[in-house]
């Protein structure tokens, strides 16, 4: 057997290192995904990027990060993308292809283009946006109704967030006395292990007779927003059977995770207002319904007052009315009465007149009367002096009783008859009698 | 309290006498039981929305 040519080991990798070297000359942007992810206690970083094609790997290097690189590689990178450098996350490096004679080939990562992270990672999101936007995802939160009155509410978030602590302030020393029960759901909010912490707390709230679901991150580092993207998260919140009201706290941009939530909210303040808002709201509701009464009521009196001025008023109109009235008539009456009066007066007035001057009248004419006949009867007496009209030649002839005959029908041939005279008288004896009235004659 | 008080009934009753008490055809004389309902229900759900319920609860029970 004879002897073969060979090289040693290390002759070989100084070969294949200087070939290396020569055909990778520069640096090279390398678009990969971390596999693994290991910082060591003497400062360098060491890592291994994949490629990966239809799950399975395709291409894989070790890499690694100097410690004179390495903290502000990271700083930097953190501080863009608010994600951390870790495995699972792909990258844009900058790498020298090195080749050690003692470890083999290496890749020196000594920058990372953080735009493309950014653009990975909105994309990602862009992309778990639209598939639970097409799983009706977005909406099925929204679909609850947070109770008129809230009352029970679990709280996932970490004991130690500062804003956990503004939170319960707020909430249960407000002002007007509000009261709620309050559980905490322990949970991390930061960290690779966050989004499932957050989905255990939340499976276990969500079994639970809760009013509301509140997360909130409150407060820490802003880097880590990360899981508040994570699309099973997402779905965890949006499939949870009770209101679920987000504050993670994050003025640039919103999370998928306040997408799918029923609320979202920026601070622990704003959360504690959700609630507290939800009491003054019914508080406001019970204000104008005690208004609306005490207004109705206000009216009702005052219609009532209305009604009795009015009442009261036609009452006394209606009093004056009757009472001008009968002035009225009053006045009518007594003028009637005086007029009347008057008259009566001016008729009993003429009356007497009247009266008195009849009576006059007849008095007078009585007394001419009364003289006339006095006159007469004495005219009549003083002629029928029988002294005085024998004197003139009359004579008075009586008969047998010695009564004076007025006729002759009483006196009859042979009766003796008296025949006196004014200075004495005779007695004589009837031979014959004629009468002028019978038209008859008596002779003896 | 014996019974467990009920607020969305008391709102719904205090609409009720709300819109009652603005009836001009309620009688006067039914007012003011109205009023004194509505004043005893206004401080129930006023002290509701103040109290912890869950003491109350189990105190009734």
């Amino acid at each position: 057997m004879g002897e073969r040519d060979f090289i040693d080991l290390l002759e070989l990798q100084a070969r294949i290192k200087e070939s290396v070297q020569d055909a990778f000359p520069g640096r090279y942007w390398v678009k990969a995904e971390i596999a693994s992810w290991s910082p060591r206690s003497n400062g360098h970083c060491y890592l291994s990027l994949v490629q990966t094609r239809g799950g399975k790997s395709v291409a894989e290097s070790r890499a690694m990060i100097w410690k004179w690189h390495y903290p502000q590689l990271t700083q930097f990178f953190e501080e863009t993308t608010g994600q951390k450098l870790q495995a699972g996350i792909t990258v844009l490096v900058r790498v020298q292809v090195a080749f050690s004679e003692l470890y083999g080939m290496s890749l020196y990562i000594d920058d990372i283009d953080t735009a493309f992270t950014l653009g990975q990672q909105a994309l990602e999101r862009k992309r778990n946006i639209e598939r639970l936007q097409k799983g009706g995802y977005m909406e099925m939160q929204k679909e609850l109704a947070l109770p008129d009155l809230p009352y029970r509410l679990a709280v996932i978030t970490s004991k130690t967030a500062a804003g956990y602590q503004d939170f319960c302030n707020h909430l249960l020393n407000n002002p007007e006395g509000y009261a709620f029960q309050l559980d905490l759901f322990e949970a991390l909010m930061q960290g690779e292990q966050a989004p499932a912490s957050i989905m255990e707390a939340l499976e276990e709230a969500g079994n639970k007779d809760y009013d509301a679901i509140l997360i909130l991150r409150g407060g820490g580092s802003e880097l880590d927003l990360q899981c508040f993207d994570h699309y099973e998260l997402a779905i965890a919140i949006a499939t949870c059977p009770i209101p679920v009201v987000t504050a993670i706290g994050h003025d640039k941009d919103v999370h998928i995770a306040d997408m799918v939530a029923h609320q979202a909210v920026k601070t622990p303040t704003a959360l504690a207002d959700v609630f507290l808002e939800a009491y003054e709201a019914q508080d406001a509701l019970l204000d104008r319904l005690a208004g609306r009464i005490s207004a109705a009521l206000l009216q009702l009196v005052s219609r009532q007052e209305l009604r009795l001025k009015s009442a009261e008023s036609s009452i006394r109109s209606a009093i004056q009315n009757r009472i001008g009235a009968l002035e009225m008539a009053l006045q009518k009456s007594i003028g009637r009465i005086s007029r009347g009066l008057t008259q009566k007066y001016a008729d009993v007035a003429r009356l007497s007149d009247r009266a008195a001057h009849r009576i006059k009248f007849a008095a007078s004419a009585r007394c001419g009367e009364a003289v006339s006949f006095l006159a007469l009867k004495e005219a009549l007496i003083n002629g029928s002096d029988p002294r005085k009209i024998l004197g003139l030649g009359y004579v008075l002839v009586t008969g047998k009783d010695n009564k004076v005959l007025k006729t002759v029908d009483k006196v009859a041939v042979g009766d003796r008859i008296g025949v006196r005279f004014q200075d004495g008288s005779l007695l004589a004896k009837v031979d014959e009698v004629f009468s002028e009235r019978t038209d008859k004659s008596q002779t003896a | 309290m014996s019974e467990k008080f009920d607020y969305a009934k008391a709102i719904a009753e205090l609409e009720e006498i709300a819109k009652k008490v603005e009836n001009p055809e309620t009688k006067l004389d039914d007012i003011d039981a109205l009023v004194a309902r509505s004043k005893d229900l206004l401080k129930q759900c006023r002290d509701y929305l103040r109290t912890v319920k869950e003491r109350i609860d189990s105190i009734e029970e």
